[in-house]
C-alpha cells in the first residue's frame, strides 16, 4: 500500500469552442493542462488560484464529474478514469465534494433530514430505520447543528448552518477523501472561521483526506499541509504551506501574497502590483504564461514552457528565472 | 483640519415588512473629510449599505424611509430635500461604485455613451465633441490602456477589473467632493483588487474627494482608510482611526472579527492553533434582544449588557476613540 490516497498523473481537461454555421471546432480552452500532483493520507493539499485558472475544473475533474481529456487519476492504487459507471458510482462513496455556495447546493424542497438521506440510500448504508435516525442524529451531532434540523427546510438556516449540512451530506457515506470547492468563500468572517474550525476538528477526528480549493490564500496557508498554486491551468508552483509564504520561488506566488491587504499593522509590506489582467485561456501568451506580467520575464520566458524544477523534496515550481 | 464635506448624524433607516417595522440602521454617526477615507466594516446585514443607499436618496420608499437622523453635505441637509435637487447632487457631488460591476453597466450601450451620459446631465454646457474628448480622459485616468479605442466597447468586452475602473471613471467624471465604494473589490481577484485600490489612492490625492469605503474585509480597511466606523445590527459599536482601532480594539466584536481571519504569522511551521470565532450568530433583526445587541454572542457579557440601564451608547474613551460598550477591553 502507498502512502498516497490520490495521485494525479498529466491531467489534462480541454473544452472545444465550436463555431461557424456548421459547429466547426474554431479552437479550445485548456482549462487544466498537464497537472500532476499527490496526496497523501489524512494530508490536506490546499490549491489556489485566481478566478479562471481551471481550480474547480481539476477538483472536478478528480471526482470525473467533469470528464478528463487525458491523464490518469490514481485513488487508492486504481486508475478510476478507466472506471465504468457502475464502478464509479461505488468510489464515489469514498471520494465526495463540498461546494462553494450552500444557497445553491441544497434542494429547497427537501428537509435537512432527507438531503442527509439520500446519499445513504443511493448506497445502500444503514437501510435499517432506526440505524439510519442514529447515523443521521450522529451527523447533525458531528457538525453542531441541533437534532430539530432534521425536519426543517434549507430556507430555515443561515448560510453558515447550511454549510454544515452540505458538509454533514458529504459525511454521511463515511467517505475518505473530500474535494472542498471554496467552502467558506461565501460566508461572513466569522462564520467562516467556525466552518474552518469544523473541517479541521472533522479531518482530526475521522481521518479524512482534503483537496481545498480557495482563492483565499490566508484561509489555505492556514488550513493546508501543502500548497499548489495554479495560474492559466497549469500548476506553477507547489510547496509546504510555511515554505510558500516568504519563500515563494514563482513571481507569481509571491505577487499573489504581497497582494493580500494585511490587517495587521506590524506586517505591512512592500506591495507588487501586476500590470494588467490575467490572459484569456482561449489564447494563452506563448512560453511561460506569467511572462506578459511578470516584472522578471526574459527572452527565454517567451520562448519555452518552463519544465518543473525542485528546489527541495517538497517544493516544486516551473520557472526559469526563480526568486 | 480638513473641510468637512459629509456629516451624518443620527440616521435612522427603517423598512416595514410583512412582520413589522424593522430599523435596518440605527443612529449612525460619522463624518467624512476632503481627502480621507472612512472605513465602514460589518458583516452581512448590519446596514452598511443601507447607510450609503440612505446618503445617496436610493432608499426605495415604500417600504424604506428615513425615520430620523440628518445627512448634511456641506451643511446642506439631503433628507427630506426635492427629487429634483438631489438628482443635481448625485452622481455629480456625491457619486457611487458598487460591488458588482457586471450587473451595474448596461450592456447594450458602449462604455463611452455611459461615462458621457452623466455629463449630459450634469454639465449641460458640454458640447458633444467636448464630452466624447472627456470620456476618454476619464478612461485614461482610470489607466484603461488604449483609451481611444476602448471607448467604442461594450461591457461585455471587458474583464471584471476593467469594469470596475469603468465604473470609476462614470463615478470621478463629474469630480464628485464624496465617493462612496460600496465593496467595491470583493468581486475581484486579489491581485486585481490591488490594482483598484491603489487607483482609488492615487486619484484621491489628484482629485481630493472624501471617499467612504464599504467593505466586509478588514485587512482592505488596514490599508485604505484613514478613519474606521464597525457595524453591527444597524448600529456603530466602534470608531476610531485606523491606526488605533486595529492596535487597541475595545469593543469584544471588533476582537472578534480580527481574530477570525488566519493570518501569516506562524511561518515557522509549527502546528497552528485553532481560529478564534465569535460564537453563534448575528441576530435577526426582528428579534433584537433588549440592550446590548451583541451580548449573546459575547464571552464577557454580564448582568448590565441584558439592559436593565437601557442600551448602550456610544461613548469617547480617548482621542476620536469611541466604543459601544459596558465592558470594552482596556
Amino acid at each position: 500500500m502507498s502512502e498516497y490516497l490520490l495521485e494525479v498523473k498529466d491531467l489534462c481537461k480541454r473544452f472545444p469552442i465550436k463555431g461557424g454555421l456548421l459547429g466547426r471546432e474554431v479552437g479550445a480552452v485548456n482549462a487544466v493542462n498537464n497537472v500532476s500532483f499527490k496526496i497523501k493520507k489524512g494530508e490536506t493539499l490546499g490549491l489556489v488560484g485566481e478566478s479562471g485558472c481551471g481550480k474547480t475544473t481539476l477538483g472536478r475533474s478528480i471526482l470525473r464529474l467533469i470528464e478528463p481529456s487525458s491523464g490518469q487519476i490514481i485513488f487508492d492504487g486504481k486508475d478510476i478514469t478507466q472506471f465504468n459507471a457502475d464502478e464509479m458510482r461505488a468510489i464515489r462513496r469514498r471520494m465526495q465534494i463540498i461546494f462553494q455556495d450552500p444557497y445553491a447546493s441544497l434542494n429547497p424542497r427537501m428537509t435537512v433530514g432527507d438531503i442527509l438521506a439520500e446519499p445513504m440510500e443511493i448506497h445502500g448504508l444503514h437501510t435499517n430505520k432506526a440505524d439510519r435516525q442514529k447515523r443521521l442524529l450522529q451527523l447533525l451531532d458531528q457538525v453542531q447543528l441541533p437534532k430539530d434540523a432534521l425536519n426543517k427546510y434549507p430556507h430555515e438556516f443561515s448560510g453558515g448552518q447550511r454549510q454544515r449540512v452540505c458538509i454533514a451530506r458529504a459525511l454521511a457515506v463515511e467517505p475518505e477523501f473530500i474535494v472542498c470547492d471554496e467552502p467558506v468563500s461565501a460566508l461572513d468572517v466569522s462564520v467562516q472561521a467556525q466552518v474552518v474550525n469544523l473541517l479541521m476538528d472533522l479531518q482530526k477526528d475521522l481521518g479524512l483526506t482534503y483537496l481545498f480549493i480557495a482563492h483565499d490564500l490566508k484561509v489555505v496557508e492556514y488550513i493546508s499541509n501543502r500548497v499548489a498554486v495554479m495560474y492559466l491551468g497549469n500548476m506553477v508552483e507547489v510547496a509546504e504551506s510555511h515554505e510558500l509564504y516568504g519563500g515563494s520561488k514563482h513571481p507569481y506566488t509571491k505577487a499573489l501574497f504581497s497582494a493580500i491587504p494585511s490587517h495587521d499593522p506590524k506586517h505591512q509590506q512592500s506591495r507588487i502590483i501586476l500590470e494588467g489582467d490575467i490572459p484569456s485561456p482561449m489564447n494563452p501568451p506563448t512560453g511561460c504564461h506569467f511572462h506578459p506580467r511578470c516584472w522578471k520575464a526574459t527572452e527565454d520566458c517567451k520562448k519555452s514552457y518552463p519544465i518543473v524544477t525542485s528546489s527541495s523534496e517538497t517544493h516544486q515550481f516551473r520557472c526559469h528565472n526563480p526568486l | 483640519m480638513a473641510e468637512k464635506v459629509l456629516e451624518v448624524k443620527d440616521l435612522v433607516v427603517e423598512f416595514k415588512t410583512d412582520r413589522g417595522t424593522v430599523k435596518a440602521v440605527n443612529g449612525v454617526n460619522f463624518d467624512v473629510y476632503k481627502g480621507k477615507t472612512v472605513g465602514v466594516v460589518g458583516e452581512s446585514g448590519s446596514g452598511k449599505s443601507v447607510t450609503a443607499l440612505a446618503i445617496m436618496g436610493l432608499i426605495p420608499n415604500p417600504p424604506g424611509r428615513i425615520a430620523g437622523g440628518e445627512i448634511n453635505f456641506k451643511g446642506k441637509s439631503l433628507v427630506n430635500i426635492a427629487g429634483e435637487e438631489m438628482r443635481k447632487i448625485r452622481g455629480n457631488k456625491i457619486a457611487m461604485i458598487f460591488q458588482e460591476p457586471m450587473t451595474s453597466l448596461n450592456p447594450v450601450f458602449t462604455i463611452g455613451d455611459q461615462i458621457e451620459e452623466v455629463l449630459e446631465l450634469h454639465q449641460p454646457n458640454l458640447d458633444n465633441k467636448a464630452r466624447a474628448a472627456k470620456a476618454v480622459d476619464m478612461l485614461r485616468l482610470v489607466g484603461i490602456p488604449s483609451p481611444e479605442k476602448r471607448v467604442h466597447e461594450y461591457p461585455h468586452q471587458l474583464s471584471g477589473g476593467m469594469r470596475q475602473r469603468v465604473m470609476i471613471a462614470i463615478a470621478l467624471s463629474c469630480e464628485p467632493d464624496v465617493l462612496i465604494a460600496d465593496e467595491p473589490t470583493t468581486a475581484l481577484d486579489v491581485t486585481i483588487q490591488a490594482q483598484i485600490l491603489e487607483l482609488m489612492k492615487k486619484l484621491q490625492k489628484e482629485l481630493g474627494m472624501g471617499i467612504i469605503l464599504i467593505t466586509h474585509d478588514l485587512g482592505v480597511v488596514a490599508e485604505t482608510c484613514d478613519d474606521v466606523a464597525v457595524m453591527y445590527c444597524g448600529q456603530i459599536v466602534e470608531r476610531a482611526d485606523v491606526k488605533t482601532l486595529f492596535n487597541h480594539p475595545q469593543h469584544p466584536y471588533t476582537k472578534g472579527l480580527m481574530e477570525s481571519i488566519p493570518s501569516f504569522d506562524s511561518t515557522t511551521g509549527v502546528k497552528k492553533e485553532r481560529l478564534q470565532t465569535i460564537e453563534g450568530m448575528v441576530p435577526s433583526l426582528f428579534e433584537l434582544p433588549s440592550g446590548c445587541n451583541f451580548q449573546d454572542r459575547c464571552k464577557h457579557a454580564t448582568e448590565v449588557c441584558k439592559g436593565i440601564q437601557g442600551e448602550p451608547h456610544l461613548r469617547d474613551i480617548g482621542a476620536g476613540h469611541q466604543v459601544s460598550c459596558f465592558h470594552p477591553l482596556n
